[in-house]
């Protein structure tokens, strides 16, 4: 069954349509230099995904570290769509022992990433005997 | 007798008995301060954006200060920090201590850092009673045994409001100095927290 839509609306549906499109492609663009000076030290990462959608919005590219007495961790994040994403982020920061190390300023961040755009999120551990640290992300649209 | 029930009139009940069911939901619940199901308002400084600012600032002090080792104490002892002004240049009341207590418990953990509580801006002590026995102690044993701060940690909150039709938008500005024995502010940091919104929303 055709829909019955007259001829002279087509113009204007298709500028609406164009401008939908233009409206959602809001995407990054970058430059940076070709070899970069500074030399990441990648952490080997084990990935549980149970939000595949979250995961295109906000996937995790890589993560790496930095030496010193307290372990700086730094992760980068890569939205896959052309869209604009809100999320929060939490670090968890764990001993030799595998036992949580608990900090009073330890906050769900809540940050955003615009289409196709790579960003950084790092934290420092809050004492210096955490050796391990956990990132958990969660989409924050309620 | 029997009385017969129209379907309907069941109908509307059992969806009725539902639906009172499905609001009988508890009037209060605990949430994680540091999750993301904290009430969000635009206007004020919320739970969330004092522990997010404390979290920049203490990462920022780790990073640049301790583990960069430009924290200096004598002989090795975890460094002393007095706490000075936090000026609050907001239009609401703010308990400083929302920040700067959060800060000084994440530094105290590191072992690097403990604070003094019997010294404080204009002589007044946090603690009087330790301050109390301090100088008891000192009257007592006839020798001043006062060790000065070695650094001191001062700073300011700011508010910024603007609106556009009917978004609303907050701008607060946490800023810290930490300053040495010799009067050089030695770390700063500054951490801006930006909301906006129609009214108080949930989360994020």
């Amino acid at each position: 069954m055709k829909l019955p839509l007259p001829r002279h609306c087509f113009p204007f549906a298709g500028v609406i349509g164009l401008s939908l499109l233009t409206g959602c492609a809001s995407t990054i663009n970058t430059v940076e230099r070709a070899a970069p000076v500074g030399q990441r030290q990648m952490v080997n990462d084990k990935r549980i995904i149970t939000d595949s959608g979250l995961n295109r919005a906000v996937r995790i590219v890589g993560v790496n570290e930095a030496p010193g007495e307290f372990l700086k961790i730094q992760i980068e994040l890569l939205n896959t769509t052309s869209s604009l994403k809100s999320f929060n982020y939490r670090f968890e920061w764990f001993d030799a022992n595998g036992i949580q190390v608990n900090s009073p300023t330890s906050t769900a961040i809540s940050r955003q990433i615009e289409g196709r755009e790579s960003i950084f999120i790092s934290a420092v551990a809050p004492v210096p005997t955490a050796k391990d640290f956990r990132l958990k992300l969660i989409d924050s649209t309620q | 007798m029997k009385t017969h029930i129209p379907l309907r009139t069941l109908s509307v009940l059992g969806l009725s008995s539902l639906w009172l069911a499905g609001c009988a939901s508890p009037q209060a619940t605990y949430v994680d301060p540091g999750g993301s199901r904290t009430i969000t308002s635009v206007g004020t400084i919320n739970i969330q954006d004092y522990a997010n600012a404390a979290d920049t600032m203490v990462n920022s002090l780790i990073d640049g200060v301790i583990n960069a080792g430009k924290l200096e104490s004598p002989g090795g002892q975890p460094a002393m920090l007095a706490i000075s002004r936090i000026v609050n240049n907001t239009s609401q009341h703010v308990d400083t201590d929302m920040l700067v207590k959060k800060i000084r418990v994440a530094l105290n953990k590191t072992g690097k850092v403990q604070t003094t509580t019997t010294m404080g801006l204009g002589g007044q002590a946090e603690d009087p009673l330790a301050q109390g026995i301090k100088q008891q102690t000192e009257f007592l044993q006839d020798k001043k045994n006062t060790r000065l701060p070695d650094y001191s940690l001062s700073g300011k909150i700011i508010e910024q409001r603007e609106q556009a039709g009917n978004v609303r938008q907050s701008s607060f500005v946490f800023q810290l100095s930490l300053t040495s024995k010799d009067g050089v502010a030695v770390w700063e940091e500054e951490k801006t927290i930006t909301k906006q919104g129609k009214r108080s929303t949930v989360g994020f």
